[in-house]
């Protein structure tokens, strides 16, 4: 997916930020099945940016263009239709469910994405199968944290939006979900933004972003 | 690319549970308003099809001209009758589709009639009695065997249903002789007509119907036309006294005897006056030149469009007629019952008015509950339309659980009223009238509606 934003600055960034910025206030276009990490420290906006193009924040100056069409004349109806099969976004603040167990949170996804391992591969991939049928709210951060991104993996997507994913994880489990999110982002074609407070995690960027 | 998720982990995930006391609260309001509305619509119906069963029609009345002042008075007057020019006015006020005169019978009448079924076998009821007609389109109904010609055996005789009813409630317990009588019994009864004073001729009759509609003892026009011919008398009307020579001579004549006299020397000095004014004397021959004025009928029947209008009220009064129906009491009687059970029905209204409002209010609750798992379930793509259905098939479930018990609720109680009536004499239809059905379904319909709207609207609201 391509994504091209004109002068974009999001409504509570401060003036010198934007000066510095390397995203805000510039023409920037992002190639479609790229690796993109965002780096910034804390309040930089990165959330902003991800959940801009996730269609969540209208607050913002500027033009984003994804695939040739303003996201700004999206209606809900669109944004339901590309959040359930072209973009997949893995919340800093996971938004699982947690009375239910690893294993519904993992299914509770409007579309299934066909070219993806299932979700019990992934699970064991990243060392938690044994933690499918638990209560969400009985695990660890760490623990929710990779059952978000493969509930979020597990999702069709053209475009995958990953905001500080291994923030809880140690570097073991940090490595095994970049194994599979570069997997499968490559699998899908798909263009990935990935926001990260300083140290890049161990995958292949094509560009490297400062906010 | 196919769904992943179960509609059970989708209801999981929203806490549609929602504020328990006010939904208890909707509920209980939604089942009473529901039952008071359906037993309101139900018994409506019924006691409607039962006044209308019982009321005497409503379109037709019969006229009279009032009689005043006792026997004595009245005795050889000339009948209070309509004239043609009254008749006029009376067909052509406000409301009046046709009228139509009753012949009543001028030869007395005695009626036996045998209640075993059989002349002579039992005891006969005995009574001197009328007759009268009224043109055939004023019946409620023509009966099979209505007509009648000079070679007929049998006389066919309609008398009202009340008539029956009085034998069965009235004379038949009171006399051993007397049986109860049902329709078909009634029907097959062998009367005998005597004619005359000295029941000169004996005619069979029987009785072929029972009027809702005419309060008269009626037999077919052409037999009355030919037995007032055959056997009548001469009218009241129709008697003079005779003057002569200044005095008045012998007991009244009637118009024949008069003409038998024609032939005496003096009848051109004699003279005649009406029995009712005899001072009012004119020469015997110009009264036989004269002819016998034709005389109106003493009682209308007339067709109107619905309630008397005021003009046909005004003219009664004004002209001091009588009217035979009733109408004002029966009307009030069916207005009362159908206040009380429109006020039942405001009541059931008012309740589910209310509880569409709780359970409205209540599923708002249930949404904003829901509306931080429900925000949650839009941002990984579910629509509004997934998400306001999970929270509607809570509330359809439960009020659709809630319309089967008012259903059943108001079942019970028809069924209980059912045999209580019953106990009284009144046989109502059993169960729920398709009626009834049809507006449970309309209104269930609207009820699911609303709290669709609503509900809907308040998810539409997420994530806006």
């Amino acid at each position: 997916m391509l994504i091209e934003l004109n002068q974009v600055i999001p409504e509570p960034i401060p003036k010198e930020m934007i000066e510095r910025s390397e995203v805000w206030g510039t023409q920037l276009k992002i190639e479609p099945r790229t690796f993109n990490l965002i780096s910034a420290h804390s309040g930089k906006g990165k959330s902003t940016l991800l959940h801009l193009l996730y269609g969540l924040r209208k607050d913002f100056s500027g033009e984003v263009i994804m695939n040739g069409e303003n996201i700004q004349k999206q209606t809900t109806y669109n944004w339901t239709s590309l959040r359930s099969t072209q973009i997949a976004l893995l919340f800093q603040e996971l938004k699982l469910f947690p009375k239910l167990c690893a294993r519904e949170n993992i299914e509770l996804i409007p579309q299934i994405n066909q070219n993806v391992p299932s979700g019990l591969e992934m699970a064991k991939q990243l060392g938690m199968e044994g933690f499918l049928t638990k209560p969400v709210e009985t695990l660890s951060f760490g623990q929710r944290q990779r059952i978000a991104l493969i509930r979020t993996l597990r999702k069709p997507f053209k475009l995958l939006l990953l905001d500080e994913p291994f923030s809880h994880l140690d570097q073991e489990n940090t490595n095994l979900a970049s194994n599979l999110i570069n997997e499968i982002a490559r699998t899908n074609q798909a263009t990935v933004l990935i926001t990260s407070l300083g140290e890049a995690p161990p995958l292949s960027f094509d560009r490297i972003l400062s906010l | 690319m196919k769904n992943s998720f179960s509609k059970s982990s989708l209801q999981s995930s929203l806490n549609v549970s929602g504020p328990k006391r006010e939904l208890w609260i909707a509920s209980l309001g939604c089942l009473i308003g529901s039952t008071l509305l359906i037993i309101a619509i139900q018994l409506y119906q019924d006691t409607s099809s039962i006044l209308k069963d019982r009321e005497a029609p409503k379109n037709y009345f019969t006229l009279n001209k009032k009689v005043e002042g006792g026997a004595l008075v009245n005795l050889g007057k000339n009948e209070r009758t309509f004239t043609s020019d009254e008749l006029d006015k009376i067909k052509a006020l406000d409301g009046v589709k046709k009228i139509g005169g009753f012949i009543r019978n001028k030869f007395p009448l005695t009626l036996y009639i045998w209640p075993s079924g059989k002349v002579g076998l039992g005891a006969a009821a005995k009574t001197d009695l009328f007759f009268e007609s009224i043109p055939d389109e004023f019946l409620d109904f023509i009966p099979k065997d209505w007509n009648w010609n000079e070679n007929s055996e049998v006389v066919p005789i309609m008398v009202p249903k009340f008539y029956l009813d009085l034998w069965n409630f009235g004379l038949a317990p009171s006399r051993v002789e007397y049986p109860a009588l049902s329709t078909e019994a009634a029907t097959g009864m062998p009367i005998e007509l005597f004619i005359g004073k000295n029941r000169e001729t004996t005619l069979s009759g029987r009785f072929v119907a029972f009027s809702k509609r005419i309060n008269s003892v009626l037999v077919p026009a052409n037999f009355l036309q030919w037995a007032n011919k055959k056997f009548g008398q001469p009218e009241a009307n129709d008697f003079f006294f005779l003057w002569k020579n200044g005095s008045i001579e012998g007991p009244p004549l009637t118009r024949s005897s008069l003409a038998s006299l024609r032939d005496e020397p003096e009848f051109k000095n004699w003279e005649i006056s009406p029995l009712e004014n005899p001072a009012e004397r004119t020469p015997a021959l110009q009264a036989l030149s004269e002819k016998k004025k034709k005389a109106g009928p003493s009682r209308i029947i007339l067709e109107i469009e619905d309630n008397p209008s005021s003009s046909l009220t005004s003219y009664i009064q004004q002209n001091g007629l009588e009217i035979n129906r009733e109408f004002p009491e029966q009307d009030t009687i069916k207005k009362a019952i159908q206040a009380i059970f429109l006020g039942i029905a405001v009541i059931g209204a008012l309740l589910s008015l209310l509880s569409i409002a709780t359970f409205a209010t209540s599923f708002r609750l249930v949404v904003a509950q829901a509306s931080e798992q429900a925000k949650n379930l839009l941002l990984l793509g579910f629509s509004h339309g997934q998400i306001s259905n999970v929270i509607f098939t809570r509330f359809l479930t439960l009020f659709l659980f809630i319309l089967a018990g008012s259903v059943l609720a108001g079942y019970g109680i028809k069924s209980l009223l059912f045999k209580l009536a019953y106990e009284y004499g009144i046989t109502l239809q059993s169960g729920l009238s398709f009626e009834t059905i049809a507006y449970i379904v309309l209104y269930g319909l609207i009820y699911i509606l609303i709290n669709r709207i609503v509900i809907k609207n308040s998810v539409n609201k997420l994530l806006d």
